[in-house]
């Protein structure tokens, strides 16, 4: 009687607990070594080249890191400015203003990531998309000749915009590739043309 | 009646005439340092040092003025040795000015090329109100700061605002007959 009772509820709970994993994605801690930071996320981190356009930064191949678990979308964006270092600050405030313009801003704050000497500033900031596309927040850094952006879109079909999940992800970041754990998964950055 | 209608307007006139006059705004440029503003009163030059746990230990160059009892100052911090840092160092010290202060305003501030950001904060212990203004212009943080003091008590004046955003980094729309800053040295 024991043993069936036992079962009766071991079953359901790992049926449940396979689901939900394949639902919602596990999380996985990633290091990139060769751009220096790390990050997590949860579903399979997949890696592709894009395009970037700014007034200031001008036409720019990126490097996108992305996953998407729950409908939610999850993307690392990286773009090199190794002759223009200088100009990171002023970069950086083109990349926040362009992820905000035309947007509804909920949120706009400071981003800083290690700490005392070691600290990285930037921005933090959550907007809604238009046409009811969803809501994305974004955490942007610009450190040692690379800007990266950390976005992540609650998308309509999941439709809970207090998810915790965009946090998690956007604050896993660090800059001290040392703090990604020993288990982190490496990933290679892909080349640029 | 035309007679007091006259005395009561000359008499309007001659009292605003007589309250406490405002300094005259005038523009400044400097060519080596890349920027122009414009501010009131007698200006005088500091020097200084500013320090934070990432940027470390700087100069600074103040362009100070005063005016009403509202504070002008145009700060100028030398981090060319640590200018590829820019985007850190210059949040750094937006994140310094705010800290431990109450928070009214936080937002973009576009300039010419430059995107900076504009704060205001009302002081601690009732000390005033200050708005500021920061960039990073040629390694170097640029930063305006107003600051409204309780003697003055309008923390709505638009001084303020007319002097951060007086800033351009475009010599070209300097006033013509803005006044040439004594060079950093």
């Amino acid at each position: 009687m024991r043993r069936w009772m036992l079962a009766a509820i071991i079953g359901p709970a790992l049926v449940m607990g396979t689901l939900g994993a394949h639902a919602q994605g596990a999380w996985r801690s990633y290091v990139v070594k060769e751009l220096g930071f790390a990050f997590a996320a949860p579903g399979k981190v997949e890696t592709s080249v894009g395009t970037f356009r700014g007034a200031i930064a001008g036409p720019r191949q990126t490097m996108i890191f992305k996953s998407s678990a729950n409908n939610i979308e999850y993307r690392v964006t990286v773009m090199t400015f190794k002759q223009a270092q200088a100009e990171g600050a002023t970069i950086l405030g083109e990349r926040t203003f362009m992820f905000q313009e035309n947007k509804n801003t909920l949120m706009d704050t400071w981003a800083r990531v290690e700490p005392g000497k070691d600290a990285v500033y930037g921005r933090k900031m959550v907007v809604e998309l238009p046409e009811g596309k969803g809501r994305t927040m974004g955490a942007f850094y610009f450190t040692k000749g690379r800007l990266i952006a950390l976005e992540a879109t609650i998308l309509p079909a999941n439709g809970d915009y207090e998810s915790p999940d965009p946090a998690r992800f956007i604050d896993s970041v660090a800059f001290n590739v040392a703090r990604a754990g020993a288990g982190a998964t490496e990933l290679q950055a892909p080349k640029l043309e | 009646m035309r007679l007091t209608a006259l005395a009561i307007l000359a008499g309007i006139v001659l009292a605003a005439m007589t309250g406490p006059a405002a300094a005259q705004w005038r523009p400044y440029i400097s060519h080596p340092l890349g920027f122009a503003f414009a501010a009131p009163g007698p200006m005088k030059i500091e020097k200084g040092t500013y320090e934070a746990p990432v940027a470390g230990r700087h100069d600074t160059l103040v362009y100070a003025f005063m005016d009403d009892n509202i504070e002008y100052k145009v700060i100028v911090i030398d981090v060319r040795d640590k200018a590829s840092e820019s985007a850190t160092i210059l949040g750094e010290a937006q994140y310094q000015f705010q800290n431990g202060k109450k928070q009214l305003m936080d937002a973009f501030g576009r300039v010419d090329r430059q995107y900076g950001r504009k704060l205001t904060v009302d002081l601690p212990n009732n000390r005033g109100r200050s708005t500021g203004a920061f960039y990073f212009v040629n390694g170097r943080i640029v930063t305006l700061q107003a600051t409204v003091l309780p003697a003055n008590g309008d923390y709505e004046t638009p001084e303020m605002g007319r002097f951060i955003d007086s800033i351009t980094f475009y010599t070209v729309r300097a006033a013509d007959e803005a006044i040439e800053l004594p060079p950093p040295g």
